[in-house]
Order: C-alpha cells, then sequence, then structure tokens
C-alpha cells in the first residue's frame, strides 16, 4: 500500500520526508519563481487576475490596494518554503506555505508549458519544465491530502 | 447540477449589501488547477462542509464557474483576494 511521505503526526505537526532531488527540484523552482515574480510578465498572469471582469478602473483600483499586499504573501510563502527546504517535520503553517507556492509555481509552469486541458500532458520540447511542473503536480496532491486529513 | 448556492458568509453584512447591493464572488474553471486543491481551498476559507465544498468544485470543474460567496462589496472583494492568494481564478460582479 502507498504510504504517503507526508504525513499528519499526533502532535500536530507533519512528517515530511521527500527526497534530497525533490528538495533540490523544488528549491531551484522556488528561487526562479522568486526571481520573477516581481517583474510583471505575461506568464504571471494567473497570480494576478482582475476580479472586475472588463471593468478596467476598478481592476486597476483593487491592484494598487490589493496586488503589493497579494505580491507580499507570496513572497514571504515562498522565503518559508526556501526555509524549511531541508526539514523533515514541518508545521501546519509551513506546510500550508508549501501547499500555496507549489500552486503558484505550477500556475506559472503550466502557463508556460501553454497547458489548456486539465489532466493532459501539454505538447513540448521543454522536457525540464514539464517535469517540474508534474512533480509539482503529485506533491501538491500529497500536500492537500496530508491537510485535508 | 443544482443552481449555484448564494452563501451569506457573514451575516453582519446584510445592512450593508441592502445600501450597496449584493456582490457574488465567482470562481472559474482553469486547466491547471487540481480538482481536490480547489475543494480544500474552499472548505479552508469558507467553512463549507467536505460535501459541500465537493459540489462546487465540482460546479466549477463541469459548469465552468460557481458562485463561492456573496455580500457587501467589501467582503466580496476580501474574498477575491483570498481566494487569488491561493491561486484561484476569482472574480466579482453585482448580482
Amino acid at each position: 500500500m502507498f504510504r504517503s511521505p507526508i504525513r499528519r503526526r499526533s502532535d500536530g505537526t507533519y512528517r515530511f520526508q521527500i527526497s534530497t532531488n525533490e528538495r533540490a527540484l523544488v528549491v531551484e523552482v522556488m528561487s526562479d519563481l522568486r526571481d520573477r515574480i516581481t517583474t510583471p510578465d505575461p506568464t504571471l498572469e494567473r497570480l494576478f487576475p482582475p476580479p472586475y471582469g472588463d471593468d478596467t478602473e476598478r481592476n486597476a483600483g483593487f491592484a494598487a490596494i490589493a496586488g503589493r499586499e497579494l505580491l507580499d504573501r507570496r513572497l514571504a510563502a515562498i522565503d518559508l518554503v526556501l526555509a524549511t527546504a531541508d526539514a523533515d517535520r514541518l508545521t501546519a503553517e509551513e506546510l500550508e506555505a508549501w501547499m500555496r507556492s507549489i500552486n503558484d509555481a505550477r500556475l506559472v509552469l503550466g502557463t508556460r508549458l501553454g497547458v489548456d486541458q486539465a489532466g493532459s500532458t501539454p505538447e513540448t520540447s521543454d522536457q525540464r519544465t514539464l517535469g517540474a511542473y508534474e512533480y509539482l503536480g503529485f506533491l501538491l496532491e500529497l500536500t492537500v491530502r496530508a491537510l485535508a486529513d | 447540477m443544482s443552481t449555484a448556492p448564494v452563501e451569506i458568509v457573514e451575516p453582519e453584512t446584510t445592512e450593508k449589501t441592502a445600501v450597496e447591493g449584493p456582490w457574488v464572488v465567482i470562481v472559474w474553471d482553469d486547466p491547471i488547477n487540481l480538482m481536490s486543491y480547489v475543494a480544500f481551498v474552499f472548505r479552508k476559507l469558507f467553512g463549507y462542509s467536505k460535501d459541500e465544498a465537493e459540489r462546487l468544485m465540482l460546479q466549477v470543474h463541469n459548469e465552468g464557474k460557481a458562485v463561492v460567496s456573496s455580500g457587501a462589496r467589501d467582503d466580496a472583494e476580501r474574498d477575491v483576494f483570498r481566494l487569488h492568494e491561493h491561486g484561484l481564478w476569482a472574480t466579482m460582479q453585482q448580482d
């Protein structure tokens, strides 16, 4: 039977036992995301969607008030992931930062790969990005299962 | 599928909505977010039961969108912010 490497412990923290290679991949992806996320780019669209549809004035107002805070929270979560990249035990708060940052990275990588159909593998020559995208999907699934347990 | 639920997340907003008109927060389907993740975020942010969160997630998946909360404009913006923080594609509009 499959035994998940991410499991809730009786003290409320989480066992977090992914491999050294997997941790290295996460660090690489998160460092890259951290470098890119502060510079406006089409692949970041999914992280900051306009809330008011076609109403550009209200969208700009929302971005002016919430945009910086959204970015700061994303950076704080990424930093928490990088700070706990080698940990084999995470608090719920840390694991939730992993969850949100992994999802952010999937949104950016998926947009870069042109993912347009749920569950299908995009055609790409960029096997490295595809591999990272698929691994992060697996890791996110395990993370959500552990947190929802 | 049944119709979208209109859940008042914060009952004390009723007075304000009478003045402003209610806003609804809509989550849209996208090909990247995992179904399990979306359902978990609905539970976490809005306190929905596992079944209700699952039902809303499936509504997003099958119908392309679902209303996940409603209320005064400030409350809707706060919900949109939290959904964006979690990477969900959320918009708001006056009902």
